[in-house]
């Protein structure tokens, strides 16, 4: 039953993503009348809430009239890309008391996205939420109950979920180019302490929050959780189980979120994706490899490549064999993946994860990425952490996905 | 046969009585040695494959031959394809090719470049335009020559272009390649695999070089039988691939005793334009590419510049007129891949072809 319904889900959100593709829908014309807009609020204009507030501006159906943050030189910056005569708000319910605010969205430290998105709910409000999607499990579970019974459209900011680079890899996985896919490789590596500067010391635990669990899941929750829910995007699944180990063993900087931590997760077929994030190196800094007996694909940033197996063609049996010419840029290399249309430019994936939240209030569709994808998304970051936390195997019980 | 009388000695050696068998084998391994040595052909078992393999013109090639010793080495080869590269290569500024190109009126040829254009001529006549060197400008706003093509053409680009191709557009004359519309632009990378594979093999053959295989990009010319055995040389027909790059099995075994094979194939240059595939066979007389059921054509001809002159309008011209043409073309035998109406995939052959197949 559930399981139907979260199907249902992804179909009608991707039918919307194509509705995207057109450049002359009529719910992103510029000609858009301000009464259509829909009036959005930032609550948390950190550097990616001003980055989402920057990116606005080019979505004609949203208007940003709201900021709301603690720190006065967020705010600043959020305000910075909101409409003339917007309100800047340091107390988040009063944003949300604001009767002419349609939508939100959340850009907040995890541990500040269930409290706040359920008192959005009870205000009424359209949700955009940051990843990942909870702090805990049990929010997790509690939040889809809740957005259910709200009827209100919510979106968690998992991107990649509208990027064609992701869908033309789904594509080719669904033509077999790859073959039998059996792995995941999914690092997110960078070589920094991942720290923002803080200008006043009693700032140092709002600004770095993502150095302790008390607000967060650390570089799981942070980084890796994009790519923990690429795989459940690519496999239209969730894990099964996980194994890992973590550590602090390089940034010894009084964090008690791991530098480092590697995962195995166990999804159905015996398929296996390990997520790893290492603050100590950053070659490939992120990258996704889906390992097939026919050939592999690499994700980076913005392209993709295959690589094919080098697989005996019964050639030992013939001379010689005719065929249309291999060229010589596809041998024993990586095959850039092409994807979108030709000569047109595909669009940063969060302009278009914008757009998408904007159609969706008006047609009122649930997204892509929504609270169902969002709770096995948070759910497998709570999971990978409570193994390398406890050296354990971690299960996926039965009553997580009621 | 030296070699194995040595091993013999080595067995038998140790007891006396053993001695005079062990002379025995010798002596009669020195007689056979001898004797091979001043006989013509070499037995057998005294010939042996040579392979050489490369790159060329964006592709691969291999070269098989048997012989009891080594006539020919890679960098022969290489200085060849070399030396054709500078005559027929468009990623060549400084070839022939470029330089007509790159002329108003036309340029003097060199002896690649006549030989090519004669025959594809000949082929441009026989086929009734399907296939014609003209066809370049085409190929490059369709991105698929030297430089990459972001935008798709529209309509009116492609109008624009279609005074420019036209094989009745040069003119042969004593020795030299004349453009009656300076915009007339050629490639013969159609054809030039093909004619490749002929002056390797003609090479070989120079070189006393009887039982030989020569393939470049998927063209093949062959000859003689394979040693040790003085076994036909089977030569597999690949089974189309989903993509570029996917290396797929074998669709059918073949044998000949001498000729060539070649194949075209729509299958493994294409763009993706949402769920369209644009193949790189473009139709010089409507400027688009080819819109046919056929996913590979694999013919067999004397030689290999004739063989691969024809598969590409073969599969421009499509099944049914591919057959009728081939009614009246009994040099040439046709293998055919194709889609059928309800999508699931066929193939089909001339009554000539099915004698090789193995």
């Amino acid at each position: 039953m559930q399981t139907a319904s979260r199907r249902k889900f992804i179909e009608t959100g991707l039918s919307a993503l194509a509705g995207l593709s057109l450049v002359t829908h009529p719910g992103f014309g510029t000609t858009a009348k301000p009464a259509d807009k829909i009036r959005l609020g930032i609550i948390g204009t950190g550097s990616r809430g001003a980055g989402l507030a920057s990116l606005v501006k080019n979505i004609p159906a949203l208007s940003l009239i709201a900021c709301c943050d603690t720190i006065p030189a967020n705010l600043k910056n959020g305000m910075a890309h909101a409409e003339k005569g917007a309100k800047a708000y340091t107390d988040y319910r009063q944003l949300l008391d604001d009767k002419n605010i349609d939508a939100v969205i959340i850009a907040t430290p995890l541990y500040l996205h269930y409290p706040m998105a359920i008192a959005a709910l009870q205000a009424g409000k359209h949700i955009y939420l940051e990843k990942s999607m909870t702090y805990d499990i049990p929010q997790a579970i509690d939040l889809v109950k809740q957005v259910h019974k709200s009827g209100l459209i919510f979106q968690v900011g998992y991107q990649y979920r509208y990027y064609s680079l992701y869908h033309r890899v789904k594509e080719i996985m669904k033509e077999n180019w790859l073959g039998k896919i059996t792995h995941f490789e999914c690092q997110y590596n960078r070589n920094s302490n991942w720290r923002f500067p803080v200008s006043d010391p009693k700032l140092e635990r709002a600004v770095n929050w993502r150095m302790y669990r008390a607000y967060c899941g650390g570089p799981l929750s942070e980084l890796c959780a994009h790519e923990i829910d690429v795989v459940n995007f690519m496999l239209d699944s969730h894990p099964l189980k996980v194994v890992g180990l973590g550590g602090i063993n390089y940034w010894k900087d009084g964090r008690d979120t791991y530098d480092n931590i590697r995962t195995v997760y166990d999804y159905p077929n015996g398929v296996k994706a390990s997520v790893t994030s290492v603050l100590s190196n950053a070659y490939n800094g992120y990258s996704i490899r889906i390992l097939g007996d026919k050939a592999t694909a690499e994700i980076l940033r913005d392209k993709a490549f295959i690589y094919p197996e080098n697989i005996n063609n019964a050639k030992g049996t013939v001379d010689g064999v005719t065929g249309a010419t291999l060229a010589l840029t596809t041998q024993g290399q990586g095959v850039e993946l092409k994807f979108g249309k030709p000569g047109e430019a595909v669009p940063e994936p969060t302009i278009t994860a914008l757009q998408d939240f904007a159609h969706c209030i008006q047609t009122k569709k649930q997204p892509i990425s929504n609270v169902e994808t969002g709770r096995d998304g948070s759910i497998a970051i709570h999971m990978g952490n409570a193994a390398a936390d406890t050296e354990s195997v971690q299960l996926w019980k039965p009553a997580y996905s009621v | 046969m030296i070699f194995n009388g040595i091993f013999c000695c080595t067995c038998f050696g140790g007891q006396k009585e053993n001695l005079n068998k062990k002379l025995i084998v010798i002596a009669v391994s020195v007689m056979t040695f001898l004797l091979c040595a001043f006989s013509d052909g070499a037995k057998d078992s005294e010939i042996q494959a040579f392979h050489i393999a490369g790159t060329t013109q964006g592709t691969t090639y291999a070269v098989t031959y048997y012989s009891e010793k080594e006539l020919i080495k890679k960098t022969a080869i290489d200085s060849i394809f070399s030396r054709i590269d500078q005559s027929l290569s468009i990623y060549k500024p400084e070839s022939v090719i470029s330089q007509f190109n790159a002329s108003d009126f036309g340029i003097e040829t060199d002896v690649h470049f006549d030989k090519v254009i004669r025959k594809s001529m000949e082929v441009y006549k026989d086929t009734d335009g399907a296939f014609d060197i003209t066809v370049l400008p085409l190929v490059q706003a369709w991105g698929f020559g030297t430089e990459k093509v972001g935008v798709l053409p529209d309509s009116s680009r492609i109008k624009s272009i279609l005074p420019c191709v036209g094989s009745d557009k040069i003119r042969l004359r004593n020795n030299r390649l004349e453009k009656l519309v300076s915009c007339t632009q050629i490639d013969v990378n159609g054809i030039a695999q093909g004619y490749s594979v002929d002056v390797v093999a003609d090479f070989l053959e120079r070189n006393h070089i009887q039982n030989y295989l020569v393939e470049v990009g998927g063209e093949i010319r062959v000859k003689g039988k394979k040693y040790p055995g003085n076994k036909p040389m089977r030569i597999g027909i690949e089974t189309p691939s989903k993509n570029e790059f996917e290396k797929t099995g074998i669709q059918k075994v073949i044998q000949l005793d001498q000729g060539a094979v070649t194949t075209s194939g729509n299958y493994r240059r294409f763009r993706q334009s949402g769920s369209q595939k644009i193949s790189h066979i473009i139709d010089p007389k409507t400027g688009y590419s080819a819109q046919t059921s056929l996913i590979s054509v694999t013919v067999i001809a004397d030689d290999a510049i004739t063989a691969d002159g024809y598969d590409n309008a073969l599969l421009l011209m499509g099944l049914n007129k591919s057959l009728r043409f081939l009614e009246a073309h009994k040099n040439l035998q046709a293998y055919f891949i194709f889609q059928k109406p309800d999508g699931s995939v066929s193939d089909t052959a001339t009554a000539g072809f099915y004698p090789y197949v193995r």
